[in-house]
């Protein structure tokens, strides 16, 4: 160490000539306060060691989730005739049949949806809480065993909620469509309006207007075009007099979509027309019928179910 | 007097024939009826059944078995009855094969009361039109006749 006035002596020197130079006191009292203090943890290592760990458990832990993780969800598809191009659809997939084929959707595990020929149909979701389809085009045959409101199809025209049932629904090209349900209940619903078709029934679709008035396969062939016009085709007085007058007993199903779907001034009609077909079940209050009270038109609609 | 106790017994003979109507079965479209949650699902019901004009409605009983023709063999099939949310009405369980010919029988029991039907099934569900009812049990026969309907006679 080189004092900083001095010049440091040139050459080698022989032993015993070095200078002797007294160290200075600040020395002495560094090296003193430096064996007093309290030696530093070892916190460097230690904390390190306990990072590696951790981080060896995630990226463990990472890679097996990875390898071992579900895959998206998927339901499988297979043949029932033609050529088979798809096993499985995941969520987002589209499955299109030629003029010759037709498919198994086996969904999840509440059911199966049989699609007919030139049908394109869209895989939505399928979570614990939703299975959904979009059926852009063509026909569909579903039979779901499941709580309510597990299973969709949305069409261009209404998306058919499954109650527990069977349905057959078709939509055209134009989007019109047509729902029968063969088995249980199918609640229609587009914005805000709703068709409730149980078993022996059908339903019109169309865009725009959504679902139409329900009515039984074995209605009077008046009846059901009626219903058309009145739904779509802005029939007025003239549809409403023939359905209110072909109606019978069973097609108060029709009427009693009919009765929220008139002018106020119509639904005098509908109400007298019904109760002259099944006599007002006790707990049904006329007036309240009238002025489309919820529980009053569900009260009557589930007496009137025991005449469908 | 002896005219009126003989107005008096009329008048209650009028009297209990208006309030005691006889106690029936009714039958509907499954949809009539509401299940618990995780019972047999709608789509397996093939019909709605409830008893009528009972006194003791929670305790009303009513049993049902589906008799056919199948192949020219005549079959009989118990079916479950499954009770719906409201007392005194069931979901008749589908429990019967599709091929044939098929009618179910049911027979209702309210007290000492006995009430039944006999509903014939077409490809799209029960007949209404062509279903017998009875204020007792049904007969054999009369479960018979009923099937004939359907086979045209042929078994």
């Amino acid at each position: 160490m080189k004092m900083p006035d001095e010049k440091p002596p040139l050459g080698p020197f022989e032993p015993g000539q070095l200078p002797l130079v007294k160290a200075p006191d600040a020395i002495w009292r560094s090296i003193e306060a430096a064996l007093d203090a309290k030696p530093e943890p070892r916190r460097t290592s230690l904390f390190a060691a306990w990072q590696w760990a951790a981080a060896s458990v995630l990226v463990i832990g990472a890679v097996s989730w990875y390898a071992t993780r579900p895959a998206a969800p998927a339901w499988q598809v297979s043949r029932l005739e033609g050529s088979a191009a798809v096993d499985k659809i995941k969520v987002g997939d589209w499955l299109q049949t030629d003029g010759n084929s037709r498919a198994r959707i086996t969904v999840g595990d509440i059911g199966v949806v049989d699609v007919e020929p030139n049908t394109r149909i869209r895989l939505v979701a399928a979570s614990r809480t939703e299975h959904r389809l979009t059926l852009a085009r063509g026909e569909i045959s579903a039979t779901v065993s499941a709580p309510p409101r597990l299973f969709l199809v949305d069409t261009p025209a209404s998306t058919a909620v499954d109650l527990g049932c069977a349905y057959k629904i078709k939509t055209d090209e134009s989007g019109d469509g047509i729902l029968r349900v063969t088995s249980g209940w199918v609640s229609l619903e587009w914005k805000g309006r709703e068709s409730l078709v149980p078993a022996g029934a059908n339903c019109r679709t169309r865009p725009g207007t959504g679902p139409g008035t329900p009515y039984f396969d074995d209605a009077p062939e008046a009846l059901q075009q009626a219903l058309a016009a009145f739904d779509f085709g802005k029939g007025g007085e003239e549809s409403l007099g023939t359905v209110l007058s072909q109606a019978r007993v069973r097609d108060t199903l029709s009427l009693w979509h009919v009765l929220s779907r008139v002018e106020p001034r119509d639904r005098v009609r509908v109400v007298d027309r019904m109760v002259e077909l099944v006599p007002l079940p006790a707990g049904v209050a006329r007036e309240k019928a009238l002025q489309l009270d919820p529980a009053t038109l569900k009260s009557w609609r589930e007496e009137l179910a025991w005449k469908w | 007097m002896e005219m009126v106790k003989i107005t008096l017994f009329a008048l209650a003979l009028v009297a209990s024939s208006a309030w005691g109507k006889d106690f029936s079965l009714t039958i509907g479209n499954p949809v009539a009826v509401a299940l618990a949650d995780g019972v047999v699902k709608k789509k397996d019901a093939g019909m709605a059944v409830r008893v009528e004009n009972c006194a003791d409605v929670a305790n009303a009983h009513v049993t049902a078995t589906a008799e056919g023709i199948v192949n020219g063999a005549r079959r009989s099939v118990p079916v479950r009855l499954v009770p719906a949310t409201t007392p005194g009405a069931f979901a008749v369980s589908h429990d019967w094969p599709l091929e044939g010919a098929w009618v179910v029988h049911l027979t209702g029991h309210c007290g000492a009361s006995t009430a039944s039907a006999v509903v014939p099934f077409g490809p799209v569900g029960f007949l209404r039109e062509s279903s017998k009812f009875f204020p007792r049990a049904a007969t054999a026969a009369e479960v018979e006749a009923v099937l004939k309907t359907l086979t045209g006679g042929a078994q």
